[in-house]
Order: structure tokens, then C-alpha cells, then sequence
């Protein structure tokens, strides 16, 4: 249980470095560790797949998404955060972290929740099989990202 | 069959970039109309025939292998498919004219026919993550059209309306785990059971209150409206018309009533709840329509407010309101779209949308002139127009249940609507031509022929009224107001008014 | 439920409030948007720990892996969408963008 929360820690204090950090690049690497030490729970929660799709995906593509558009938005594109915003944060996150832990001690036990059978078979089964038509919104969400990347950096002709 | 309603616009979608290198624009506009007269052609058709022994459950199979997967059309469904398909098919007609200066024709009709995919999807689908994941498809193809004219403006919007969409549908998704951890189950129906057997007040509670928090963003009720205003003006008039006159109701309302009726169940907690967002949004949007001097803004706001009587009658729960509610949910489609995409004509025509600088249009565009007076009447509730029964029957619905001061709301609602409707025919169309706009001509003929088709349908629905009534919205309001009565017997809440 | 749901549930409940926090404060479009990313990743934990906590890891992962995909073609839209604000306009700050009020 312990490494459980000591990953669980890292990931909510990388989260927040990566809202808080001024520098842009340093904040995407948080963003990149953080996604790191969630995909090592997943790992741990005996959640294989969906751990290394996280890091390959998220820490991996998206950080680099972000990178390329830091970089393509580097030189002018220096924003001075608000000072008080920085400093409040903790004080404001130390009051949630309080009522959060208050809620969630108090309804442990509270929740009831259906019995479930075990589960069988893989995960390659569970997607193929029990999930399979999510596929077809799969393809219908990479067609959109793929056509809005399209459609927002086409080539414009001067005359319209 | 009901897969071909996702899978056709899908697959046109992804030919069409090899489509536009062989014709940038002929072709692109054929084949995208070409699907959606197929769609509204197998909805209308074959769709009646397939319920009428109730909910059709499609199952799917790939090339005779059964798979693990089902689409479901009940009343309700095909109700919105052929409504999405309806109004989706004016809307391409319109684009051919219209979407010519924005370049890349291909690419646009290819977002849009992933915009209406996703929202056939959402419509036909039983299952919770099915409906947040469809949701999201058509939302994705939404950032990117609202955002087309690459200008300004509608960056400027198309970035907020994607931040406030992205945290609303994170909140759908959470809310989402929370019953998967509860009931073990996504799908409506076994999700429905496993909480008939919890006693889990609380979580329930909560997970209420993010889907409402999520799909309220979606329909654009008031406190979760900020991102309309901004957004539905800047889109180009025909994304403007889809978004008003579609996707708030398919991504928000639609979704909205499913989840609740189907999985939790219309409580009397719940309808008060709905009834009041549904009154606030009334009000507030109407009010703060008064003021717009941009026509599309006053359009959008204008939308806010009706979304608001939709919500109103749904959740007043009863047969008649969910009636009322169905039947309004089409004819401000209808009508609203006619009006964005005559403020498309207008802005094609003369550059501007700000009432102040229009004037006397209807002298040189006497078509648009007839068919935006058609359309706002219709949304105003102006006998014989489809809009006067709808609202009639929301208003009847709130008298049979006792609700007097909803009921009076909505009365005086309606005549601030029909206020500032007349107000911007008077400001853009009639009074003395501004010199401006002395050589303006009428908006090309597609853009024409499609509003004129919405405004005779508006008058259509309006003059067959009962005919509409009794062999569509009926049919769709039973289906829905059955789920109502069963779960309510369920909690032994019988007696609510009829 | 049993109460390790209720710490990881716990944690990614601080995620959503970390990048809600994010969304509301900060002015840069790209941190605006990192918000929504550690939002997604309080998302996908909860996700997960469901699954875990009722060994439905199977299926939770399913779900996870297709949100994740969803929000890299969100992810893709948002930068290009910002990567155009930047070419127009030669800034990232949200509050050179009110133009439009709301």
C-alpha cells in the first residue's frame, strides 16, 4: 500500500508543478512524470494494458504534441501568470485536500455496490468481445481529430 | 440497418479527402447530400414500419459472425434520426453556395458528416460509455467547424467552447465510473436494475448532479450556457445552424432525458430540478436576447431560451409535457436553423451581422425576408406555425399538473420572444433601404431553396399539426413517459397527474 | 466499496480539483489547457480504481484505453486551435481574448 500512495502523491504533486511552473517546457515534463508515475499504478492495480498505453500515449504522444506547439509558440508567447494565483493555490488546495479526506473517511463503507462476478477471459476479449462497438466511435473520434488537424492548418489562397 | 445511419456518413467522411483531389467542390457536394437524402429517405420509410412492435434491437454482425454489439431505435431514436437527418440534408444544401469562399469543401462536409455520425451514434446506443463516447466524436468534429473561418473570432470562441465542452464531458465521465463502480454495468438497463437494489442515495445524488452539470453545458442551460453566445455566432452560418438547431438538443437534451428516464428515473427531485433550469434559462436568455445588436448573438441567446421550454416540458414528466417538450425539441430545429442560415444569406449579402447597420433588406431580399419572418414567428408561437402548438402544449401540460406560475412564465416568456423577434424583422428588413445595400442581391440558389423548405415545413408541421403529432411525436413521448410511469410505480409514486 | 477505492477516488478527486484550478486561474492558453489534461488523468484513475476495487479490470480498461484516445484527437484539435490563436494574434493570453463576451 505504500508505494501505492507514495505514486499517488508523485502524480498529484507532478500535476500540480505542471500548472504552477512559470516555464512552459518545464511544465510539460511535469505533466510527462506525472503520466509516468500513473502509468506505474496502473501497473500496479494489475491494470497492464491501460499502464502502458498511458505511458505511451499520454506521456509519450501528447507530451510531444505539447512540446511541438511550445515550440512553435516559443517566442512571443511568454504570458506573465497572475503572482496571487501561485501563491493561493496551496492554501486553497490544503482546504480541499481537508474536506476531501473528511468525505472520503466518512463514507467508507457508506457506498454500497452491486456483488460482481470475476471476471474471465483477456483483455484482448474484453475489447474485441464485450466492448466491440466502441471501436466504431474509436474510428469516428480519430477521423474528427485527423480532419480537424486537416481543416485548421490548410492552405489558404489569398482571395478568400 | 440502424448501423448504416453511423457507418454511411463515417465512411463517405473518410473518402472524401480522395474525392475532393479529383473534384474540389462538384463532387464533395453530391455525395455528401447524396447520404443524408439516403438517411432521411431510410428513416421516414422504413423506420415506422421496424417500431411499431416497439424498440427495434439491432444486432450487429460482421459478415455473419454475431458480435457483441446492438443498436437500439425506439420511437425516441428515430425520432431524432430523422430529424438530424431532415435537417442536416437543408443544411449541406446550403453549404454548396454558402462554405464556396471558406476552401477546402472536402474537408468541411467530411467534419460534418462526422459531426452527424456521432450524433446517429449517440441517439441509437444503450449504453452509458457508448453514449459519452459518440458525445465526444461529435463534439471533436464541432471545435474544429465552429473554429472553420479560421478568423478571429471564432478561434477566440472555438477555444472556449472546447475548454468548458472538455471539463463537462470529464464530469460525464466520472460520473460514469461512479455507477460502474456501483452497479458493475454500463448499459442502461443494467444499470437501472443494479440501483433499484442499492440504496445509495448520496452517490446517486452526485452522479445526478454531474450529469446535469455535464449535459446542462452541452444544451446550454443557464448557468452552464457561457460558451453559446460566443460560439454560435462566429461558427459560419451553416455550423451555427447545425449547432443551435442539433447538437445542443442531440449532445444535451437528447442525452439528458435518456440517462435520466431510462436510468435513474424522473423522481419528483429531479423534475422540480429540471423544471427550474429549464424556467431560468427561459427568462434569462430571453432578457438578455433584448439587448443584442449582432443578429446571430440574438439567434443564439434566443436558442439558450427554447432549450429552456424543451427542458421545461421533459421535466415536468407527465405524458403531455414530455409531448410538448418532443414536439418543440423539432420545431425550434426547424426553425432555428432556417433563421442561422438566413444570418448566413445576410452576411453573404451584405458583410455585417449588426441589426443597426441593416435596414430595409427585405426590398432586396425578399426571400430571405419572407422565410426569417416565417422562422421567427414559428419560434415566437404565432398560430398556425408549428411553434404556436408545441409551446401551447408545454403551457396546457404545466396547467394540467397544477404548475400555475411555470405555465404563467412561459406565457410571458413567449410574448418577450415574440417582442424581440419583431424587433430585429423591423430593424433588418423593413423600414427605409440604407443606401448601403442599394445593389444587394438575393442569396444564391441553394441557399434560397433550403430555406424556403425549412419555412414551408415550419408551416407545414404547423398546419398538419395533429397529423405530425399523433404519428411521430407521440409515439416518441409514450416511449419515453412509459419509462417514467414504470419507475415511478417502482417508488409507488402513482398518482401524478396525467 | 471497499476503502481502497475511497483513497485512490480520493486522490483523483485532488486531480479534478488540481485542474480545475488550472482552468480557472491560470492565463496562458497552453496551461489552460494542461488543466484539462490533469483533469483527464483524475478521470482515467477513477476509471481504473472502479475496475480495480470490483475486479472488473477488463472491462475498466476497455473504457480507459478509448478515453485515452479520445483525448489525444481532443488534444490535437485544442493545440492546432491554439497553434491558429498564436499565428492570428501573436499571443497566448486568454485575456487578449475577449473580444466576444460571453
Amino acid at each position: 500500500m505504500v508505494i501505492q500512495i507514495v505514486l499517488l502523491g508523485g502524480l498529484v504533486l507532478f500535476s500540480a508543478a505542471a500548472i504552477l511552473f512559470r516555464d512552459l517546457l518545464k511544465a510539460a515534463i511535469s505533466l510527462a512524470f506525472a503520466s509516468l508515475f500513473l502509468g506505474i499504478l496502473f501497473f500496479l492495480m494489475k491494470a497492464p494494458y491501460v499502464g502502458a498505453f498511458e505511458i505511451s500515449v499520454v506521456a509519450g504522444l501528447i507530451t510531444v504534441l505539447f512540446i511541438v506547439t511550445i515550440a512553435l509558440t516559443k517566442m512571443e508567447g511568454n504570458v506573465r501568470e497572475s503572482r496571487a494565483a501561485l501563491w493561493i493555490f496551496p492554501i486553497f488546495f490544503a482546504l480541499f485536500l481537508i474536506i476531501d479526506i473528511a468525505v472520503m473517511k466518512s463514507l467508507v463503507g457508506k457506498i454500497p455496490a452491486v456483488e460482481s462476478a470475476p471476471e474471465s477471459g483477456t483483455f484482448g476479449q474484453a475489447l474485441w468481445g464485450l466492448r466491440t462497438f466502441d471501436l466504431v466511435g474509436q474510428i469516428g473520434v480519430i477521423l474528427a481529430g485527423v480532419f480537424a488537424v486537416l481543416a485548421l492548418f490548410r492552405k489558404r489562397r489569398k482571395d478568400e | 440497418m440502424a448501423f448504416w445511419f453511423i457507418a454511411l456518413p463515417l465512411v463517405v467522411a473518410g473518402l472524401l479527402p480522395l474525392v475532393g483531389k479529383v473534384s474540389k467542390k462538384v463532387l464533395p457536394d453530391i455525395l455528401t447530400n447524396l447520404v443524408f437524402v439516403v438517411l432521411l429517405a431510410m428513416a421516414v420509410s422504413q423506420g415506422r414500419g421496424l417500431i411499431a412492435q416497439g424498440p427495434a434491437v439491432f444486432d450487429l454482425s460482421w459478415f455473419g459472425e454475431p458480435l457483441n454489439a446492438s443498436l437500439t431505435m425506439d420511437a425516441f431514436s428515430l425520432l431524432m434520426l430523422a430529424t438530424i437527418s431532415l435537417v442536416s440534408l437543408l443544411i449541406s444544401l446550403f453549404s454548396i453556395d454558402y462554405m464556396d469562399h471558406y476552401g477546402s469543401k472536402a474537408t468541411f462536409y467530411a467534419l460534418f458528416l462526422i459531426m452527424v455520425a456521432g450524433m446517429n451514434g449517440l441517439v441509437l446506443v444503450t449504453d452509458l460509455f457508448q453514449i459519452y463516447l459518440f458525445l465526444e466524436v461529435a463534439a471533436v468534429a464541432s471545435y474544429a467547424l465552429v473554429a472553420y473561418g479560421l478568423e478571429h473570432d471564432e478561434l477566440e470562441a472555438s477555444f472556449k467552447y472546447l475548454m468548458l465542452s472538455a471539463a463537462a464531458s470529464a464530469f460525464i465521465l466520472l460520473s460514469i465510473a461512479v455507477l460502474f463502480g456501483l452497479t458493475g454495468s454500463l448499459s442502461f438497463a443494467g444499470v437501472a436494475a443494479g440501483l433499484k437494489t442499492l440504496e445509495a442515495k448520496f452517490a446517486v445524488g452526485l452522479c445526478s448532479a454531474f450529469f446535469i452539470l455535464g449535459f446542462g453545458l452541452k444544451a446550454a442551460l443557464v448557468p452552464f450556457h457561457a460558451w453559446l453566445p460566443d460560439a454560435h455566432p462566429s461558427a459560419p452560418a451553416p455550423i451555427s445552424a447545425a449547432l443551435s438547431g442539433l447538437l445542443i438538443k442531440v449532445s444535451g437534451v437528447y442525452a439528458l432525458t435518456r440517462v435520466f428516464i431510462s436510468v435513474f428515473g424522473l423522481t419528483p427531485v429531479l423534475s422540480t430540478v429540471l423544471m427550474y433550469l429549464g424556467v431560468i434559462s427561459m427568462v434569462v436568455a430571453a432578457l438578455l436576447a433584448l439587448g443584442q445588436k449582432d443578429f446571430k448573438r440574438m439567434l443564439a441567446y434566443s436558442s439558450i431560451s427554447q432549450v429552456g421550454y424543451i427542458v421545461l416540458g421533459i421535466g415536468l414528466g407527465t405524458p403531455l409535457g414530455i409531448l410538448g417538450g418532443l414536439f418543440h425539441l423539432v420545431n425550434h430545429a426547424l426553425a432555428k436553423s432556417l433563421l442561422f442560415l438566413n444570418s448566413g444569406s445576410v452576411q453573404m449579402s451584405t458583410g455585417t451581422r449588426n441589426l443597426q447597420e441593416m435596414g430595409g433588406l427585405g426590398k432586396r431580399m425578399p426571400v430571405t425576408a419572407g422565410t426569417t419572418i416565417v422562422g421567427s414567428l414559428a419560434i415566437a408561437g404565432v398560430p398556425p406555425l408549428n411553434g404556436f402548438w408545441s409551446k401551447l402544449i408545454i403551457i396546457l401540460a404545466l396547467v394540467q399538473a397544477g404548475q400555475w406560475a411555470f405555465a404563467l412564465v412561459a406565457v410571458l416568456a413567449s410574448v418577450l420572444t415574440l417582442w424581440y423577434y419583431l424587433l430585429i424583422q423591423r430593424q433588418a428588413f423593413f423600414g427605409k433601404l440604407n443606401e448601403k445595400w442599394a445593389s444587394v442581391r438575393e442569396a444564391p440558389f441553394w441557399m434560397t431553396a433550403s430555406t424556403v423548405v425549412l419555412a414551408l415545413l415550419c408551416v407545414a408541421l404547423g398546419i398538419f399539426f395533429s397529423l405530425t403529432v399523433k404519428s411521430w411525436i407521440e409515439p416518441a413521448a409514450d416511449a419515453l413517459a412509459s419509462g417514467v410511469r414504470a419507475v415511478l410505480a417502482g417508488l409507488g409514486m402513482i398518482n401524478f397527474v396525467i | 466499496m471497499n476503502s481502497a477505492w475511497f483513497l485512490y477516488i480520493g486522490f483523483a478527486a485532488a486531480l479534478v480539483f488540481i485542474g480545475l484550478y488550472g482552468l480557472l486561474a491560470m492565463r496562458n492558453l497552453i496551461k489552460l489547457f494542461i488543466g484539462i489534461e490533469v483533469l483527464s488523468k483524475g478521470v482515467s484513475l477513477a476509471l481504473v480504481a472502479t475496475g480495480f476495487a470490483k475486479s472488473h479490470l477488463l472491462i475498466a480498461q476497455a473504457i480507459t484505453v478509448t478515453f485515452i484516445v479520445v483525448e489525444v484527437s481532443v488534444v490535437a484539435t485544442a493545440l492546432a486551435i491554439i497553434i491558429n490563436i498564436y499565428r492570428q494574434t501573436g499571443s497566448l493570453d486568454i485575456r487578449r481574448l475577449t473580444k466576444l463576451k460571453g
